[in-house]
């Protein structure tokens, strides 16, 4: 510092330095973000995000799968004894209405996913197997034998048609 | 609590010595001009196209079938894949220009003169690396200029005496360029950068050796050093400033301009575009490839044309120091070199005719010339300089140098700034 | 100064006006929605029927705005993320062409002189004396007058031709670069914040060295 600095001088200078380090570390962060969000899911991938699904050519009793976010769903289209049977409870280990779980009666759209480790259960009989360890899941996708500890889950979906479901979007 | 920290760790590493006399505390020439910018800018580029390269990485695939389309997904649905592709495209043109300014700068002030050449070759190595980079980097979008434009440079190889098919065909890994071609220029092109950021270091090591050059070309005595924080940390943010004012503006509003349109096309390995062109900062080396009707001949032509520029400190026999300061015909050489690389680089754009063959041929005469001619020039001009009469510090200078060159190689080092 | 050269000289090597021997007609592509969205429509009743548009997805158009109900037309059954696929197979376009018409996702970054470049070319159609019809701007093209222009005489029909052309090479130039305004805004952003920051930095960078003796 020179002798002919007065303590003005020194203030402003000190002051134009923190300035000019907050507006460039600012500039600094903000030239960080786009690199940041080019890691997050491209618009491609984010359409895949929702899956249309037609529902005409399903009989009652009939289950479909379909890919959704690279996870299988299950679709399943109840007959009036299904409905019935599951409205009348409130499922196994994991209490919930059936009503809370199907928009509709009839159909019946739940994660394809054991909620235990993860594989994919089988359609046999009433409901899902797990053949992994043994779970089991009745026609509400409720479980009613361990060890997995939840109900199958339901994605966001809703009806844009009659006949026709977009799974991932409520 | 920090100084404790620091303190630790000072036992442990020479953190605090290290900054202060290698940064901070750096002795630097206070009368270096704004031309003294350009190697920090270099360092800048570096990473950023290491940083934007390593991004677009995440979204390319490196296959003959997938590569064009996986750029299209970066330009379109990537988020921000637009910005980073356009950093790193504009990125590689700013890298080329930032470094041919430094060169420009250290061929005019001569500071690739004794004890700076191992600072001047390593920064050719420097070059060589970059131009392999840019290169390998050119052939990843498989557009069409990028498909020819490496089946033209590829073919060059076949110079090779005795093994050059073999070579070509190693090389590519195929007979044509191709899948093999394309994978492994990727796996290289994301290596090089690294072995740039060593020899940059290797550049770095040497310069605090030695120390900066400055615009008198003599060195200063050390109360004429300042620390180089904080008067070039500022300096340089500040010329940062600037170039990112020129950087942005490409990026933003002209980044097609640095794109051939033809590379927009996919690579059709049937169809050769009319007019094959590499980027901007091949073009002279790509003139001088030209000139020369022998295929061998213009290989050799071109391969000498960047490497001319290493024997600088054996070709600069005057005794005067530093470079165009004091020396007006030296001036004169630079500037007309300068010109006979644009003239070189605007005959390497335009598509070949009589005309223009022969003032490429012509062009290529004088770069050539010019390198050639510097030895007897120099010492010309010496004689002519001394006998003129020089400014005071200047013969004063000589006159310690030739003391010096008597003594035994003990080279003086420039006390530090406390 | 001689940085300033330095950015001139990089300025006017970057204008792309080497390329083709005949005229061409300057124009500004208008990339708002109104002018893109009459493209499309051009083009998918007739381009389209030759030509695909590989890079843009149904589900593109929708996110800039075009009307909703226009894509469902256009897309039928097929997904909103399908691409626009030419009509044309393939095998048929060699049987009639001799060769794949060719994609225009990119068409006005792939050619010098850009849009103009288009623009010229699709009205560049006329009648040889012989009467066959050949194009000015790339005689060897293998693509039939798709506009009608070398039989337009009149006035109102050539206007309303070239109005469509405009509007065609409108969103082709959105095509080819669907994130332009976008890059433009932030660009000005981006350049305004640099100046501020520049311009600090100089005064900093004063401050500091004023205290050198």
């Amino acid at each position: 510092m020179a002798e002919s600095d007065t303590l003005g001088d020194l203030n402003r200078r000190n002051f134009l330095i923190k300035v000019t380090s907050v507006v460039g570390g600012a500039g600094a962060v903000a030239a960080c973000l786009p690199f940041v969000a080019s890691m997050n899911p491209s618009s491609d991938v984010l359409a895949k995000a929702t899956t249309e699904f037609d529902l005409s050519g399903m009989n009652p009793g009939d289950m479909r799968t379909v890919a959704w976010q690279g996870k299988p769903v299950f679709i399943l289209r109840r007959t009036q004894e299904q409905i019935k049977e599951m409205e009348a409870s409130d499922g196994g280990l994991d209490p919930e209405p059936d009503q809370k779980r199907a928009k509709q009666p009839e159909w019946l759209v739940v994660v394809g996913v054991c909620t235990h480790m993860g594989c994919v259960p089988n359609k046999e009989g009433p409901g899902w197997t797990c053949h992994c360890h043994g779970s089991q899941y009745d026609d509400s996708g409720r479980v009613t034998r361990g060890p997995a500890p939840k109900n199958l889950e339901v994605p966001p979906y809703r009806f844009i048609a009659a006949d026709k479901i977009i799974i991932g979007e409520a | 609590m920090k100084n404790r920290i620091i303190k630790w760790i000072d036992q442990r590493f020479p953190l605090t010595s290290f900054v202060k006399h290698e940064l901070t505390g750096y002795p630097t020439p206070r009368n270096l001009s704004y031309w003294w910018n350009f190697g920090f800018l270099a360092g800048f580029v570096l990473m950023l196209q290491v940083a934007t390269g390593i991004f677009l990485a995440m979204h390319y695939k490196a296959d003959v079938a997938l590569s064009f389309d996986s750029i299209q997904h970066i330009m379109r649905d990537v988020n921000y894949g637009w910005l980073l592709r356009f950093m790193h495209s504009t990125g590689a043109s700013a890298f080329f220009l930032v470094i041919y300014i430094h060169m420009a700068r250290t061929l005019y002030y001569g500071s690739y003169r004794a004890p700076r050449e191992l600072m001047w070759w390593s920064g050719q190595g420097l070059l060589l690396l970059l131009m392999a980079t840019a290169f390998m980097g050119y052939l990843l979008p498989w557009g069409q200029m990028s498909f020819w434009g490496a089946t033209v440079i590829t073919n060059l190889f076949r110079a090779t005496p005795f093994i050059g098919e073999q070579v070509v065909i190693w090389l590519r890994g195929d007979y044509t360029v191709g899948d093999a071609t394309l994978t492994r220029f990727f796996a290289l092109h994301y290596l090089f950068p690294f072995l740039i950021i060593g020899a940059v270091v290797v550049h770095l090591v040497a310069l605090h050796t030695v120390k900066s050059s400055n615009p008198s070309g003599i060195d200063l005595a050390a109360k004429d050093n300042i620390p180089f924080h904080p008067y070039f940390t500022i300096k340089d943010l500040y010329g940062l400033g600037i170039f990112l004012i020129v950087y942005c503006s490409f990026v933003f509003f002209l980044p097609n301009s640095l794109i051939e349109p033809a590379n927009n096309i996919p690579a059709n390995p049937m169809v050769t575009p009319n007019h094959i062109v590499p980027e901007w900062y091949f073009l002279p080396f790509y003139a001088i490839l030209r000139s020369v009707p022998n295929m061998v001949g213009g290989v050799v032509a071109m391969g000498l044309s960047v490497m001319m520029f290493a024997f600088m400190p054996f070709l600069d026999r005057s005794c005067i120091p530093g470079g165009a300061q004091y020396r007006p015909v030296f001036r004169v050489q630079f500037y007309l070199f300068l010109l006979d690389m644009l003239v070189l680089g605007y005959i390497g754009y335009i598509p070949p005719t009589s005309q223009s063959i022969l003032i490429g041929q012509v062009a290529t005469l004088c770069y050539f010339g010019s390198f050639f001619l510097i030895p007897f020039i120099s010492k010309a001009e010496e004689r002519w300089l001394i006998k003129r009469g020089l400014p005071p510090d200047v013969e004063a200078l000589i006159a310690s140098e030739a003391r010096e060159k008597s003594k035994l190689p003990q080279r003086r080092r420039r006390e530090d700034i406390a | 100064m001689k940085k300033l050269i330095v950015v001139l000289i990089l300025y006017c090597s970057t204008s792309p006006v080497w390329a083709t021997d005949a005229k061409l007609e300057n124009i500004q592509v208008d990339t708002s929605v109104s002018a893109v969205e009459r493209g499309v429509d051009t083009l998918m009743n007739g381009c389209h029927s030759c030509h695909s548009l590989k890079y843009i997805k149904y589900r593109d158009l929708d996110t800039f705005g075009i009307d909703k109900k226009k894509i469902e037309a256009w897309r039928g059954d097929q997904p909103l993320d399908a691409p626009l696929a030419s009509l044309m197979s393939d095998d048929a376009a060699m049987q009639s062409f001799g060769k794949i018409p060719p994609d225009l996702s990119l068409i006005t970054k792939a050619r010098e002189g850009g849009a103009s470049y288009v623009y010229s070319y699709l009205l560049g159609y006329y009648n040889t004396p012989e009467g066959m019809t050949s194009n000015h701007i790339f005689p060897e093209t293998k693509m039939p007058d798709a506009l009608g222009i070398s039989g337009a005489t009149e006035p109102a029909q050539r206007d309303e031709l070239q109005g469509k052309a405009h509007d065609i090479v409108s969103f082709l130039a959105w095509a080819s670069d669907p994130h332009e305004e976008e890059r433009h805004r932030l660009g000005y952003y981006v350049i305004g914040y640099l100046v501020v920051l520049t311009l600090l930095l100089y005064i900093v960078k004063n401050q500091i060295w004023s205290t050198l003796k």
